[in-house]
């Protein structure tokens, strides 16, 4: 044990020096959301102009800071004058921030700035220094004090969009494998359940199973081999907090898996990431490797009896195999299929031994809940639900990013007061949570507590952690339509009430915004989908009709606009709507006529326009154009 | 031994049998369709479940794959189940209207056809029993699943002629819908396929699985009785003399 643990001391002091160093350091996000936001470019740019300025700079990459909607972010810390945010850089902004740079400056335009870093694990603070009064950059705001941040708790995003990502020295650095080797060291599999059963930690994946129960199932079934399996196959539509944590902080996950091996006496683990996530499976990749030539996997781990092997499984794109006996089967080999429990996977899971499932994000909570203790753990959140969720915010939401916070927290506060409710003058009229097998939360119960029970109370679930916010201009019975034009391609078509009823329902859906359906079809609508979320064989099935259920306990009178009067107040359904032009607004300026690609608007210069609607094809061009909102569908 | 209640009958049996078993044991009729006792229980069409109440916790299973669990309460044909399976059945229904297996079935849970959606082109309603049987009774694996979802259905690889089938026709013997189209073509006969194509006689043609295998002859009657490949295939897994088949059943008699 002496040997590898004064190569960890090593490296450890490596990743401090590096997280903060003597020069000015340059931090580029490149998590999925960074590089589609371009990046890579930006990062070129910096170490190009840095060599030939000749600037003494640091340039690394880090991970996800959750502004997605901020991308390229870049954050910079300059030694004697503070650590500052930039969002929304571009190559072409990047020698003029070098200029400032090499002039002593502080660049132009952060977002906001840092006071201080506190290492969540170890308490460590270190404090950043404050910009001169005179200087402009004193003015720019805290990250305590940002609204997105503000009523944050990053505790699973403790190292995202601060450490690099592909280096194991800044994970040890910041208090990372400070939980395995105090685990291998002091405490025996049982203490570990113990401490995980008394943080009443829930399975972050959407069904919110406390972990410790299954793990303490797993560790009291007796076999010869079992297993450990980390679930990042995430494939809700809008939901990317697994990627995003395996793409900025893999080891947390990494060492999650092995605490998680050692409680229940597995020898061999696999990480199933779908192979849409080539990043993140490079990323996960690269930390394996890391793990093993720092003796943190495979044999003998620190030196002790403990030996685990840790290999990636890539997923083939089936969402069913997010399932847990159909992710089993895809690791086997066979075709995703689920089948029926019991026997559960603790008991007889891949190759029928016993096997642990957990999601990325309940395991990169491990290290922290063993590190800080079950009962600081336990403070966090509420009883029910302890600790912090993640979500990603996406659709019609000004904020458009990662956010965590504790379990409770209103659904009001994260999209209002940290997504920033939806944008362009609009109203939010809903938020999806749990994906595909989510429901449709109306606004007037944004006040509800997000925890596990009472989203499963409002007819959603917890789900992985998606969020999808909707605003007056989403139809609900178009949400239902697409909801289940997504189950009918995934469902795999084992049992009849899923491949056959989702099917149904989503024909009567097209019908109803096609406006060839009838009330009658309504009904059977609901009668179908009371069949499918009862008598499905999986979790899949069981939760499809979620978004239809929802959507007709909330939004009936939609429904019913959509089948007898043929309406669609949102104005989406194509078939269910007119354009039709303000006479008193239109200033007839002619933009819409040289815009519609159907020459259906007419008249002339000054005067009111008129639209033809029996060429109009609804393509809402005009609607968009139009500098007076004089057009819009009825 | 285990013991627990189905509809409210005390019933013991051994260990892993499933709940489907247990009910038949003492007379329980539960309707099924996926299900074949020759078969490994596969839980897919659904119409067998039933309601089994452990402690607080009441849950809708299929009992064809359940097993058997000390002091559980079953229910068979409470409201809820009777009300799903009726469900279940109705869409089953619309998609093979013509089936008579599906009709039989409709008239004993008192399911009517409705007509609002439309039926399926072929017969097969994913049951998977020709697939299970292929690979467990006659241990050739000629067949499987194609696509997912709605598309799902039974076939060769890649729809291709299947280069494992033996001809034996299993498959179509546990069919529920008849959806598996075989043909014995005498010989001197000629017959038109589906997909217009003209086959002479002797031989048999398995639609689906696009296969045609000439038939053998009788070495002494000179009557063709039964597919050449079939024969050698159950020469060589029996370890019979191989002239074992080279007389008809009856000439051997």
């Amino acid at each position: 044990m002496g040997f590898a643990i004064q190569h960890l001391t090593e490296l450890k002091k490596k990743g401090s020096a590096t997280l903060f160093p003597d020069t000015i350091k340059i931090m580029i996000g490149v998590a999925s959301c960074g590089v589609a936001a371009g990046a890579l470019p930006v990062m070129a740019a910096f170490r190009q102009g840095a060599t030939e300025k000749g600037l003494p700079v640091m340039i690394t990459k880090t991970g996800c800071a959750g502004m997605c909607y901020q991308e390229p972010l870049v954050d910079i810390t300059i030694p004697d004058k503070g650590r500052f945010v930039y969002g929304r850089i571009t190559p072409a902004a990047v020698p003029a921030m070098l200029a400032a740079l090499q002039n002593n400056d502080i660049p132009d335009g952060a977002l906001f700035r840092y006071s201080r870093h506190e290492c969540l694990l170890d308490g460590t603070i270190t404090h950043y220094p404050v910009p001169d009064k005179k200087n402009s950059a004193h003015t720019v705001p805290l990250m305590q004090t940002v609204p997105f941040y503000k009523g944050q708790y990053r505790l699973v995003l403790r190292n995202c969009g601060f450490i690099d990502p592909e280096n194991i020295s800044e994970y040890l650095a910041q208090g990372g494998y400070h939980a395995l080797a105090t685990v291998l060291n002091k405490k025996t599999p049982l203490q570990v359940i113990r401490a995980i059963e008394q943080s009443r930690l829930r399975g972050r994946g959407g069904a919110g199973f406390l972990t410790g129960l299954k793990w303490r199932i797993c560790y009291t079934t007796d076999a010869d081999q079992k297993y450990i399996v980390c679930n990042a196959d995430e494939g809700d539509p809008g939901a990317y907090m697994d990627r995003s944590i395996l793409e900025s902080d893999p080891h947390a996950v990494l060492e999650g898996m092995l605490v998680a091996a050692y409680a229940i006496g597995a020898t061999k683990g696999y990480v199933y990431i779908r192979d849409e996530y080539p990043l993140a499976i490079e990323r996960m990749g690269q930390a394996i490797e890391q793990a093993r030539d720092a003796q943190l996997v495979g044999d003998h781990i620190l030196g002790s009896s403990f030996s685990c092997s840790i290999s990636i499984v890539r997923g083939a794109g089936a969402f069913v195999c997010g399932e847990e006996t159909a992710l089993l089967k895809s690791i086997e080999g066979l075709c995703g299929e689920p089948h029926q429990r019991p026997p559960y996977p603790a008991v007889a899971g891949l190759w029928g031994k016993p096997t642990v499932i957990n999601n990325v994000e309940t395991l990169a909570t491990i290290p922290v809940i063993l590190t800080k203790g079950a009962r600081w753990f336990s403070t966090i959140g509420t009883k029910k639900s302890t600790g912090t969720k993640v979500f990603s915010l996406v659709g019609k939401i000004n904020h458009i990013g990662l956010v965590e916070v504790p379990l409770g927290t209103p659904l009001r506060d994260i999209i209002y007061t940290i997504g920033g409710g939806a944008g362009l003058d609009r109203t939010c009229k809903a938020v999806q949570t749990g994906g595909p097998s989510g429901g449709c939360i109306p606004e007037h119960l944004f006040n509800l507590p997000v925890e596990y029970d009472t989203l499963a109370h409002a007819g959603s679930i917890m789900g992985s952690g998606g969020m999808i916010v909707m605003d007056n201009t989403t139809c609900m019975v178009d949400v239902a339509r697409y909801f289940m034009t997504f189950l009918e391609h995934e469902s795999c078509g084992k049992c009849t009430p899923c491949r056959v009823g989702v099917r149904r329902m989503r024909e009567l859906l097209d019908g109803m915004c096609k406006g060839t359906a009838s009330e009658q079809d309504l009904y059977l609508l609901e009668q179908i989908a009371r069949v499918v979320s009862t008598a499905s064989l999986c979790g899949l099935g069981r939760t499809a009709p979620n978004p239809v259920l929802s959507g007709l306990r909330y939004f009936k009178d939609e429904f019913i606009l959509h089948v007898r009067d043929k309406k669609c107040p949102a104005g989406v359904c194509n078939n269910l709507i007119t354009y039709g032009i303000s006479l008193s607004r239109c200033t007839g300026c002619g933009t819409c006529i040289k815009t519609c690609p159907v020459k259906a608007i007419t008249g002339t210069k000054k005067k009111p326009h008129t639209i033809d609607t029996s060429r109009c094809i609804k393509c809402g061009a005009c609607e968009e154009v139009c500098p007076v909102a004089a057009i819009a569908p009825c | 031994m285990i013991t627990l209640q189905i509809d409210n009958v005390s019933v013991t049996v051994p260990e892993g049998t499933t709940l489907l078993e247990a009910a038949q044991r003492i007379g329980i009729w539960i309707p099924t369709l996926c299900h074949h006792e020759a078969l490994t229980p596969y839980g897919g069409c659904r119409l067998c479940i039933v309601e089994v109440q452990e402690g607080a916790t009441t849950r809708i299973v299929s009992s064809c794959t359940y097993r058997a669990q000390n002091g559980v309460h079953v229910s068979t044909c409470s409201d809820t189940i009777v009300a799903l399976r009726k469900g279940i059945l109705t869409l089953l229904l619309a998609e093979v209207p013509q089936s008579p297996v599906l009709q039989e079935l409709a008239e004993l849970l008192g399911v009517e056809h409705s007509s609002t959606f439309a039926p399926r082109n072929d017969l097969c309603i994913a049951c998977g029993r020709c697939i299970r049987a292929c690979r467990e009774i006659v241990g050739v694996q000629a067949i499987d699943f194609a696509f997912r979802g709605y598309k799902r259905v039974a076939a060769s690889p890649f729809f291709e002629r299947s280069e494992d089938c033996i001809g034996c026709g299993t498959c179509v013997a546990v069919c529920p819908t008849g959806a598996i189209r075989l043909h014995d073509i005498p010989a001197g006969a000629r017959v038109e396929l589906s997909d217009g194509r003209q086959v002479e006689g002797p031989v048999r043609v398995i639609e689906n699985w696009k296969v045609s295998f000439p038939f053998k002859r009788c070495s002494k009657c000179g009557e063709p009785f039964a597919p050449q490949v079939q024969l050698e295939y159950f020469t060589k897994q029996a370890h019979l003399p191989a002239d074992f088949f080279d007389v008809c059943r009856e000439c051997r008699q």
